[in-house]
């Protein structure tokens, strides 16, 4: 009936067999909710550091007393010389302080830590200078001079996003399974309960997808709201994160400043989660019914 | 419209409660089906709305055999069944009005026309104040007008009631039959189950009797009626 709203053929929403499926959805959506943040932080955290790191070298001269400006300048003068490289900054302690800061938090900083010169350099990305030859060139010049082009590190943190991503996947896939296994106990105990009224429905010429579709609705309307109320007690918890993160105030950590098309991802999970409890309802009517004589 | 070729019914592996029973109802009949309780008659009646197949024998209903018919097939033929269950099966949580409506639901035919339909229907049986009580609130014959009202609220090619007056007072059983002599004249196929033999006799129509699980007496026709047309035959005999 098109305008008017009648009752359910099956009365599934008087019986307490889906009493809990909101409840279970809600806590699923919220271990969603907190995967997909994992891994959307994650992500986001190891392309800053690949974006911020991409065609650039440090060079670190050890902060000996004894050796003298002279030694700093041939340095820098080798590096300017080598070809690949675009520009050479050496920084003052101040720049240095500002560097590190994000990574040691400043605190760290206000004693008088023995810092290390460093000197800032930009490659041509596309030619790039040989990275050993130019480390054993400074090396001549400056004995324990080093040049860092982050690669190794940068791979490392690289993995490191990829496996937490990969753990989000699989702890969404586990979530959706566990949902789905959870509705077709749920619909069959519906299924049961409401035995006779399936039969009688057949018997004055129903088909199984009329059935299927009451179980369907019902399931949409309870996934739906416990996707919600999932997702509403996900947002505090992340806020709660993001909150203990930004206290610490330090670029290695990640951070949980999401920008509007990451947010809309949040506001799926309830939507798809309803959407698989539809789903998972649907097939397990068809199925349990197809089966029948 | 209707036949059976040495049906054999057992159920489990029980006695067999219908014993190679052949019968034929042609299409626009219309015929008693009477016996003792316990005869078989809603078992017979169970097979023609499909909801018990044969342990032997064949079934065809509108000329086609119903053996291994798909789920969807079985459904979209049922549709064109209407059943009056003996024990009503009427949905407790739906009013009268949506109970009758149901089968218009189910097929799709659901709208402000068939409301109107749904509402002369209930009125025509007498519930005209009770069109929105539920079923446990109603008395047995009240029950049992509006899964009377359900049956034909579809204009179905074929009525199966099974003692579809057991609850009702003589005056209102006999307007009820007469519903179902209109439907008769619009061409559906009535069969009536009913051991009410009294009111049998009050209508000109063919009688096929069941005892122990065979047909006793093969569509006899009250004297002084016209035969209709219809045929039955008995262990394989015609
Ligand atoms: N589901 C069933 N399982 C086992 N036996 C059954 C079943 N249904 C009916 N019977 C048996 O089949 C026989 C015929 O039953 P049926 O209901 O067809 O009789 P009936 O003629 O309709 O009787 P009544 O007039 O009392 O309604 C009875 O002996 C009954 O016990
Ligand atoms: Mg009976």
């Amino acid at each position: 009936m098109a305008a008017k709203r009648s009752r359910q053929a099956v009365p599934l929403d008087r019986d307490s067999s889906g009493r809990y499926l909101p409840l279970l959805v809600a806590i699923m959506v919220y271990m969603a909710a907190l995967a997909l943040a994992g891994a959307l932080s994650m992500s986001k955290l190891a392309e800053r550091w690949d974006t911020g790191l991409a065609g650039a070298l440090t060079v670190q001269v050890p902060a000996d007393p004894a050796a003298d400006a002279a030694q700093f300048a041939a340095v820098t003068e080798a590096l300017s010389a080598t070809p690949g490289v675009v520009a050479v900054e050496p920084m003052d302690s101040g720049a240095i302080t500002a560097l590190l800061e994000p990574w040691l938090g400043d605190a760290m900083l206000t004693g008088d830590l023995p810092l290390p010169r460093l000197i800032a350099v930009t490659i041509d990305t596309d030619a790039p200078p040989d990275i050993a030859a130019l480390q054993a060139r400074l090396q001549a010049l400056a004995p324990g001079s080093l040049v860092d082009d982050h690669q190794r590190w940068l791979d490392r943190l690289l993995d490191l996003a990829r496996a937490v991503e990969l753990m989000a996947l699989v702890v969404v896939v586990l979530v959706v399974l566990a949902a789905s296994i959870m509705v077709a106990f749920v619909t069959r105990m519906g299924l049961a309960a409401h035995e006779r009224s399936i039969e009688l429905l057949h018997l004055i010429g129903a088909q199984d997808s009329y059935v299927a579709r009451q179980f369907q609705n019902h399931a949409l309307s309870l996934g739906l709201r416990g996707g919600l109320l999932g997702l509403v007690c996900a947002l505090p918890t992340l806020y709660l994160a993001r909150m203990l993160l930004q206290r610490i105030d330090s670029g290695l950590l990640p951070e949980l400043n999401f920008l509007a098309h990451e947010w809309s991802y949040f506001v799926l999970l309830p939507v798809a989660a309803a959407l698989v409890t539809m789903l998972a309802a649907r097939v397990t009517v068809l199925r349990t019914l197809a089966r029948l004589p | 419209m209707v036949r059976f070729e040495d049906v054999v019914l057992r159920y489990g592996n029980g006695p067999e409660i219908l014993k190679r029973v052949s019968l034929q109802f042609d299409p626009g009949s219309y015929h008693f089906l009477v016996g003792a309780s316990g005869a078989g008659k809603s078992s017979l009646l169970r097979m023609m709305y499909l909801a018990q197949h044969p342990s032997a024998g064949r079934v065809a209903l509108f000329g086609r055999d119903v053996t291994g018919l798909s789920r969807r097939e079985t459904a979209l033929l049922r549709r064109r069944i209407g059943v009056v269950f003996q024990d009503f099966r009427l949905l407790d949580h739906l009013t009268a009005r949506e109970n009758i409506a149901l089968p218009l639901r189910i097929s799709g035919q659901a709208g402000a026309r068939s409301d109107k339909d749904v509402e002369e229907l209930l009125s025509w049986v007498g519930l005209a104040d009770q069109m929105d009580a539920l079923p446990p609130t109603l008395s047995g014959g009240q029950q049992q007008r509006v899964a009377i009202a359900r049956a034909v609220i579809g204009r179905p090619s074929l009525l199966l009631a099974d003692e579809p007056t057991g609850n009702l007072d003589d005056r209102m059983a006999v307007r009820l039959l007469h519903l179902f002599e209109e439907l008769n004249k619009i061409g559906t196929t009535v069969v009536i189950a009913t051991h009410n033999e009294s009111l049998v006799q009050r209508f000109p129509h063919p009688v096929t009797r069941l005892r122990d699980g065979e047909v006793e007496i093969a569509g006899a026709v009250p004297p002084g009626t016209a035969p209709a047309t219809h045929t039955v035959s008995q262990r394989g005999g015609d």
